[in-house]
């Protein structure tokens, strides 16, 4: 707690702005609001008294309930983190709970009933949008003990923020996906693309692939041969996946996706013939780390997303960056320590102890530069490709059912016509 | 000589229904001495096999299963909402079939259209209902959810019911028995096969059920879920590559209560019901 | 509902009529419903009433009324928040929630129509007791009354405490999620941050007829055949499976007979989340089932005789339009067998033997015994039961829910509604509210649904328990 001030910046929408705005030179910017404000006698008191303040007005036990992946491996750092946490403020007695609820299914466990979710939960970005909208989450109006526009990566502060203000905590940056292979099978030009890398899985008479039937990952593919997916502000998409590039790429995936090697697995599959050392390539995310590694042993790799060809043309897959937040419930018993938990969680020091116990890439630029693995390398070269995930919920249904009209072999114009009209439609 | 043909023949036949109706349950038990902790999809028997899943779901609880609290917790929820139901089932089923009271068959055709309503929709409410009645994340809550509607499936019982002799109800009137001592007393005696189907059944209902009891149960320690819940958690994405095996585990041994009452209960449906007292 | 309007009226004549010609203790009672009985010396009746009536009107008043008072509007002040930087304190406005306006205002309106009419019946109770006391009938202690619940109001003690859970469980959620049809409860107006308001008919128009949502229509039409015609398949092969197979068992040639039931009821023991579960692993595209039928070459015969393509990979049990259809019916067998297995090995040991032996006496073979004599007996205790089956299987969440986790559609029209093939209306429903938090659509869905299945079942419901039946077997 030494720290001096750091924040009560994020304060205003235009910090915030000023920072989207100004891109790669955004840092300056901040760090220019930050003096500014700090500056500012009317809001000038410091973090510390407000957390002298916070310390005083604190009675009884402060309950903190903690939500976050079910895994062994977090529960385990997280509880040693809220540990360390409540052992900063000596004075203060915590009660901080831990529950264990899959991250994929956080935004519907935490929306049944908001008053009784949890006070600080884990999520990843993709369930921001939701979990605004219904007014769960708590807007991080400032920040006490470090701030995250200089410790965290732009992209993923930015990711945290929806309609100009900041909602969560950035987390984890190695949400996205790439590709595992086998080195000892495959060389570097076998992964290079899709084409290589069907052809030579054919040849050794395994199996490579793609969970196609999924608008995540079918995302990659048509973003990649140039087409657009972006959301309207009344959260309906918009979409150009019908055009000619669309069907050329949808009819290049199809034959892609022809060949005996690719498949189309779903992750209990592809773990099961991963095992069976059936799988030589395949792109999925750190969560799946640990099974890749002790499949192909030695010759564990990962890279970037292999290319493919959309009218004779190589073009690179692209994909859906994605992250991990730390939010704080609207609805919290406790705001202000729950804030300071998210905070604490998502500081450097937290997220290597994370990034140590999961493998997960961390978001803070200091951790991150001592993390390193083959598959946040991966990451970091498919980065360039990756966009931010925001697509209106009217996305998924339709794209995992053209995904599944691809692999069927049943690729047409009017198959696309129909799967973007479905994406387009308004949203009342 | 053509009627022994017949005999293997018609055992045969049983044999191999028997085989179809087992071999996912074959799997099933074979599984849980697998030492591949995924589901592995390509082999119907493990490559190595352990014991190593069944300690672990008697001795080991962590952060995702603790099989002997949720064994705890849905015996509990299981037997009271089980006891509550079946009187509730029965007691409707003899209102209704014995006594002509005002109103009988508008109330039989309400509770039928009663249960159309799909129960997915009504779920929210109900959770708010408990939450009103301070009764989330208890097992007394759970218990009321389960038995609470139990009434509206009176309908088979009540078939049956109609097949006991007026005669036997008159009589028994005639020498003075109040309504209550006849339920109690002759009735419900007569009626032990049906009656058994009833207890079974509602058992079975809150022991498996697993949709209801995630809203209900707010509580993220695993130390506080029911066996259904538990279960149905460890196949998560991110848990059930290491946890398939003890997911088989507790299936199994869930299994083990529903075995034992039926094998008690049997006899009731092998004696059938002593013949005089019905055709009387 | 003609008949409910005259009892109604009557009531109300007959409160009237006690109101002016009963003594002072019935009028007393019009303000302590218990006065009447204390009159009478009824101590104890008289002292529950009057507790019961201070509960109720406490609990109307204290609990129901501010969020009955907001029925109409389902609230109007949005909940905001100010969080102070420096004490990190946040202070919250006195927001409403329209959820539980909507919840608590339906169940305060139940109670005082609960309590009108007890009010009234007591008043017309303590006259006809006054009535009595004039002619010098006897009148009822405490320990009559007691005892006539044992007796000819016996049904009303066994009743009661099913029904106040029936109302409790069904009857309350129901209502509140019919007025939720008429809401615009959706993802974009979740409470508690958010308020949603009364809307009309819009979504149900919105169903029927709006372009963009023409998708909606499209889907439920089919959506709802399929869960039509699963509900009628899914229950009459269970139940003649059923039959059939306990007859098997039961069959005096049949030896061990015991251990043959248990082998079969051994599969209910196992709870349906996991063999189904187990199942549809079983029968994935990737799967064991898959696996061994391109080994033996089951699939190449298919494709032989033209049931797949010859481009097909894999035999598409759970993911195919059509194959995950059959399938879910036989996986359905297999689940649904043992059951009605149990129940009809109870209702066959019954079978009135008499009737049996005369036919047999009579020359009749087995086909005829079991069409003319195992059937009738047999539909005639089951019968109505089998639409409950029917309605059950309408609701079967699990083995659709479990069986076809992983089904993608095909069909961009369905897909555009967040359907599939094989859903049935209550999996459509739950992704609809659980994924997409659209209740507004979901309620409107469900009550179609509802309205559908009410008709059809009251219409074979009537047939079947048609009064002259019930006492055929006594």
């Amino acid at each position: 707690m030494k720290r001096k001030l750091v924040s009560a910046l994020l304060v205003s929408t235009m910090a915030v702005t000023a920072f989207v705005g100004c891109g790669s030179k955004a840092e300056e910017t901040s760090e220019s609001t930050a003096t500014a404000n700090s500056g500012d006698a009317s809001e000038g008191a410091s973090s510390e008294d407000a957390i002298a303040n916070l310390i005083a007005a604190t009675e009884g036990t402060v309950n903190i309930d903690l939500w976050c992946s079910e895994t062994e491996q977090y529960q385990t750092v997280m509880k040693k983190l809220c540990d360390d946490f409540a052992a900063q403020y000596p004075d203060v007695d915590f009660n901080i709970t831990l529950g264990a609820v899959s991250e994929a299914d956080m935004k519907d466990r935490v929306l049944e009933d908001v008053e009784a979710a949890a006070d600080v939960f884990v999520f990843p970005d993709d369930q921001l949008e939701a979990l605004v909208k219904a007014g769960a989450l708590n807007e991080v109006a400032a920040q006490y003990t470090y701030d995250m526009n200089e410790t965290d990566t732009p992209a993923t502060v930015e990711a945290a923020q929806y309609d100009g203000k900041q909602y969560g905590y950035p987390f984890t940056a190695s949400n996205g996906y790439f590709l595992y292979y086998d080195k000892n099978q495959l060389s570097e030009e076998d992964v290079a693309s899709w084409e290589a890398l069907t052809a030579k899985a054919e040849e050794l008479g395994k199996e490579v692939g793609c969970e196609t039937a999924n608008g995540w990952y079918l995302y990659g593919f048509f973003q990649g041969a140039g087409c657009t997916l972006t959301e309207n502000e009344d959260q309906s998409n918009n979409c150009d996946w019908n055009n000619e590039t669309g069907l050329a790429a949808a009819e290049s995936l199809q034959s892609i996706a022809s060949s005996k090697a690719y498949k189309s697995y779903g992750n209990d599959d592809l773990l099961a013939n991963l095992n069976d050392g059936k799988v030589v390539a395949y792109v999925s995310g750190t969560w799946n780390v640990n099974a890749f590694s002790e499949a192909y042993g030695d010759g564990y790799a990962a890279t970037k997303l292999p290319t493919f060809k959309v009218n004779g043309e190589d073009k690179q897959m692209a994909s859906y960056s994605g992250y991990k937040f730390v939010g704080v419930n609207a609805y919290a018993e406790n705001t202000g320590w729950s804030m300071l938990l998210a905070e604490y969680l998502t500081n450097a020091t937290s997220q290597e102890a994370v990034y140590e116990a999961t493998g997960e890439g961390p978001s803070n630029t200091e951790a991150l530069a001592k993390a390193s693995s083959p598959a946040l390398d991966a990451l970091a070269a498919q980065s360039e490709f990756a966009q931010l995930q925001r697509v209106g919920g009217n996305y998924w249904s339709p794209a995992e059912s053209l995904g599944k009209n691809i692999l069927d072999g049943k690729v047409s114009q009017k198959v696309l016509d129909d799967a973007v009209a479905g994406i387009t439609q308004p949203v009342e | 000589m053509k009627k022994t043909w017949k005999i293997i023949g018609r055992h045969l036949f049983l044999a191999f229904l028997a085989f179809v109706w087992l071999i996912p349950i074959f799997w099933l038990i074979v599984t849980t001495f697998s030492a591949q902790k995924g589901i592995n999809t390509n082999h119907f028997f493990p490559e190595h096999w352990t014991l190593a899943n069944y300690h672990q779901l008697f001795f080991e609880p962590d952060s995702a299963a603790n099989f002997p609290a949720w064994f705890k917790n849905s015996m509990i929820i299981g037997v009271f909402s089980c006891l509550i139901s079946s009187c509730f089932v029965i007691m409707t089923a003899y209102a209704f079939s014995f006594i002509d009271f005002k109103g009988r068959k508008g109330l039989m055709s309400f509770s039928l259209i009663l249960g159309m309503f799909p129960g997915v929709l009504s779920m929210i409410a109900m959770y708010f209902i408990l939450k009103m009645l301070g009764l989330t994340d208890s097992v007394v809550g759970l218990i009321i959810l389960y038995s609470g509607a139990s009434g509206l499936g009176y309908l088979i019982l009540k078939g049956f019911f109609d097949t006991v002799p007026v005669s036997l109800h008159e009589a028994a009137r005639l020498e003075g028995a109040s309504e209550a001592t006849i339920f109690a007393k002759i009735v419900v005696p007569l009626s032990k096969p049906m009656i058994v189907y009833t207890v079974i059944n509602s058992f079975l209902n809150p022991w498996m059920d697993f949709v209801m009891v995630r809203l209900m149960i707010k509580s993220k320690d695993p130390k506080d879920w029911t066996m259904a819940l538990g279960l149905f958690q460890l196949l998560q994405r991110a848990l059930v590559n290491q946890y398939f095996a003890y997911f088989c585990c507790g299936g199994l041994m869930i299994a083990v209560p529903i075995s034992i009452l039926f094998i008690i209960m049997q006899k009731f449906y092998v004696e059938g019901v002593t013949g005089g007292a019905v055709k009387g | 509902m003609k008949n409910l309007l005259n009892k109604l009226g009557s009531s109300l004549k007959a409160f009237g009529h006690s109101v002016v010609s009963g003594d002072i203790w019935v009028k007393l009672s019009l303000i302590i419903m218990g006065a009447g009985y204390f009159g009478r010396k009824q101590i104890m009746r008289g002292i529950l009433m009057t507790l019961l009536e201070v509960g109720v009107i406490s609990s109307i008043v204290g609990v129901f009324m501010p969020y009955m008072s907001k029925l109409n509007t389902l609230g109007t002040v949005q909940r905001e928040e100010i969080f102070d930087i420096v004490t990190m304190k946040k202070t919250v406005n006195d927001y409403d929630n329209s959820l539980l306006i909507l919840l608590y205002g339906i169940i305060g309106i139940l109670v005082i129509l609960a309590f009108i009419a007890l009010y009234i019946a007591n008043v017309n109770a303590v006259y006809r007791i006054q009535k009595m006391a004039e002619e010098g009938e006897h009148i009822n202690s405490f320990k009559d009354d007691i005892a006539s619940f044992k007796n000819e109001r016996f049904h009303i003690t066994l009743l009661t405490l099913p029904s106040l859970g029936v109302i409790l469980i069904n009857v309350i959620p129901i209502l509140f999620m019919v007025c939720i049809a008429f809401t615009n409860y959706d993802e974009n107006h979740q409470p508690p941050t958010y308020l949603f308001t009364w809307v009309g008919i819009k979504n149900f128009v919105n169903l029927f007829t709006t372009s963009q949502t023409i998708t909606f229509g499209y889907a439920f039409v089919r959506v709802l055949a399929w869960t039509l015609i699963w509900a009628v398949l899914a229950t009459a092969t269970t139940f003649l499976g059923g039959i059939l197979l306990a007859q098997f068992i039961n069959h005096e040639d049949t030896h061990l007979k015991g251990m043959w039931r248990t082998l079969f009821v051994i599969t209910i023991g196992i709870p349906q989340f996991v063999t189904l579960l187990l199942i549809s692993k079983m029968f994935g595209d990737n799967g064991i089932v898959n696996t061994m039928c391109a080994n033996v070459g089951i699939l190449d015969f298919f494709k032989h005789i033209g049931l797949l393509s010859p481009g097909d990979a894999c035999i598409p049990f759970l993911s195919r339009p059509g194959w995950v259809h059959v399938s879910i019916i036989l996986v359905n067998i297999w689940i649904g067998i043992p059951y009605q297995m149990l129940v009809a090995t109870g209702i066959l040991m019954n079978i009135p033997s008499d009737q049996i032996e005369s036919a047999k006496i009579d020359g009749a073979n087995k086909f005829q015994i079991f069409w003319k004599i195992t059937m009738p007996y047999v539909m005639f205790i089951t019968g109505p039961s089998l639409i409950q089956s029917v309605i059950a299987n309408i609701n079967n969440f699990n083995v659709i829910y479990l069986l076809t986790n992983n089904y993608a559609t095909g069909n961009m029209y369905m897909a555009n509604s967040h359907a599939k093939e094989c859903d049935l209306l209550i999996t459509w429903l739950f992704t609809l509210t659980n994924e997409y938090s659209n209740f507004k659509m979901a309620s409107v869905i469900g009550i179609v649904t509802f309205v559908i299945c009410a008709a059809l079942s009251l219409l074979t419901f009537s047939r079947m328990i048609g009064g002259d039946k019930e006492g055929v077997y006594r």
